[in-house]
């Protein structure tokens, strides 16, 4: 039987989808994790401890680990594990996407680069290092301009600068995000802070399939929400998207040309872009599927569900169709409305009510301490909706997160009962 | 075999081998039931909630309780992890 290593964070969101994508494909599963799994000392072939920082040496560990467990593919279901799993599936000689284009993807600087050269419309950049002086690149960028680290996901750490002063805020605010652990353990990348131009525009999000370099469509997502900062919360997700087929086509043509810039030839991509009367704008392509639990939105005419078109792509097995359902559909991710304590959600059953609400998926726990956008890295949780038309899809997924009410308490105040 | 030995095996299995490790993250796994070899549980503490949660119940408890009891149909989570309070590993963007 077939086995999957399968590279998930222990923070990741994806983990339930991919297992069951697995286990519907009647694969053999190993989960390596960056931390400690509770039983892996009871099941030493199906969980594995590996040093997400140190791809190399995780490697190595791997090919060790695969002489007695052999791996049949490597998949890796965010940034930092895209990386590693080419990594490893050179290691092993399985087919893979080449490590430098999965890490250009991951590097925001080098990412631009790649895609200037190639043609893609990119926002105007420039790299700086945590040492510089923002008082002195205040004077020389061009307003306004989007401030944001090299390597971090979602938004976070994204700010938006409209005069000198807001960027030298903008500038230390990010500094500080970068001084966090978890950010600093990164290494060099978390050494340079990336400076670009503002694109105005609606923003939509790609999903696709790279298969033998050839780029097909999985979904077009609007983001009916203006994304003009100063903060970049991702919220709502619809598709199919409402922009005019030809501007769609310009979309999907933009993306294929900014992955075959950056050398990516398998497996999903996620793209973000931006649309104006100039056309569209790359402004970030990952290695890896949608983040969170969007992917729930996604279903397909084959009855497959995004994890297990990703996991039999990554095994070398025939996808029938890549068609997406018929229906629309969105998902809105919660956003943090301001820091604190989580002490009580209400209003979920009348959230569940409205028509097309599908789920509520509360991810935050009760306790937890909430951190905004940009120094925040999560979620309050999800809502999915479906419905015959984008629009409606929209105003019910507005309406339930209008029926949910989270009470978040300062910090200093809260008290659980 | 019944679904009383299987209860019996299964708690043998989460007091000996299951709870002493999920205990060193701060958590715990009870049998709720056994119904027509469907074995119903519930992890709480650092379990509840947990990011790794599922990695630990469907590639570590339920693996184990399979190859220990072979008559097992099903094994069912019943947590609410949306009320866990205190997770082990506690998800976040990506």
């Amino acid at each position: 039987m077939s086995r999957l290593l399968l590279l998930l964070p222990t923070t990741t969101y994806r983990t339930e989808a991919f297992l069951n994508a697995a286990a519907k494909l009647g694969v053999e599963i190993t989960v390596a994790s960056g931390r400690g799994q509770a039983l892996t000392d009871q099941q030493p072939t199906t969980n594995l401890t590996l040093d997400f920082l140190n791809p190399e040496a995780a490697a190595r560990r791997v090919v060790d680990f695969s002489e007695k467990v052999p791996i049949d593919a490597a998949v890796g279901v965010d940034d930092d594990t895209t990386v590693l799993a080419a990594v490893i599936a050179k290691a092993l000689s399985l087919p893979h996407n080449s490590v430098s284009s999965v890490s250009a993807a991951k590097n925001k600087h080098l990412m631009r680069e790649l895609l200037r050269t190639g043609g893609v419309p990119v926002p105007r950049f420039a790299l700086y290092s945590v040492d510089d002086n923002p008082e002195l690149i205040a004077r020389t960028v061009s307003y306004p301009c989007v401030v944001k680290p090299l390597i971090l996901a979602a938004s976070r750490g994204v700010i938006r600068a409209n005069n000198e002063g807001e960027f030298i805020a903008a500038f230390q605010r990010v500094l500080k995000i970068l001084e966090q652990p978890d950010v600093s353990a990164r290494g060099s990348l978390s050494r340079n802070i990336l400076v670009e131009e503002f694109i105005p525009g609606q923003e939509v999000a790609l999903e696709g399939l790279l298969r033998n370099g050839k780029l097909e469509l999985l979904a077009l997502f609007d983001k009916p929400d203006p994304l003009d900062g100063p903060f970049f919360e991702e919220t709502i997700y619809v598709t199919p998207s409402r922009l005019p087929s030809s501007v769609q086509s310009a979309i999907v043509e933009t993306t294929r040309r900014a992955s075959g810039a950056l050398g990516l030839r398998e497996g999903p991509v996620h793209a973000e872009l931006r649309v104006n009367p100039q056309g569209p704008w790359v402004i970030e392509i990952a290695a890896r599927s949608i983040g969170g639990l969007c992917s729930r939105a996604l279903r397909f005419v084959s009855g497959m569900s995004l994890e297990e078109i990703i996991l039999r792509h990554a095994f070398g097995w025939g996808v029938s169709s890549l068609e997406r359902e018929r229906q629309a559909a969105g998902v809105m991710m919660l956003p943090i409305p301001s820091a604190g304590i989580l002490t009580e959600v209400r209003g979920q059953p009348e959230a569940k009510a409205v028509p097309g609400i599908e789920e509520i998926a509360i991810t935050a726990h009760i306790t937890q301490e909430l951190v905004p956008l940009p120094e925040g890295a999560a979620y309050l949780g999800f809502i999915f909706a479906r419905g015959e038309t984008p629009q409606e899809v929209e105003a019910a997924l507005r309406e339930a997160h209008r029926r949910l009410e989270f009470v978040i308490t300062p910090a200093s105040e809260a008290k659980i009962s | 075999m019944g679904d009383t030995e299987i209860k019996d095996k299964v708690q043998e299995l989460l007091e000996n081998t299951v709870n002493p490790s999920v205990g060193m993250h701060g958590g715990f796994v009870q049998l709720i039931d056994v119904k027509d070899k469907i074995v119903y549980l519930q992890m709480g503490g650092g379990c509840q909630g947990c990011g790794a949660a599922d990695v630990t119940l469907k590639m570590g408890i339920e693996r184990m309780i399979r190859e220990e009891i072979p008559e097992v149909e099903e094994v069912m989570d019943t947590t609410d992890h949306a009320s866990g309070q205190n997770p082990y590993y506690a998800p976040s963007k990506g």
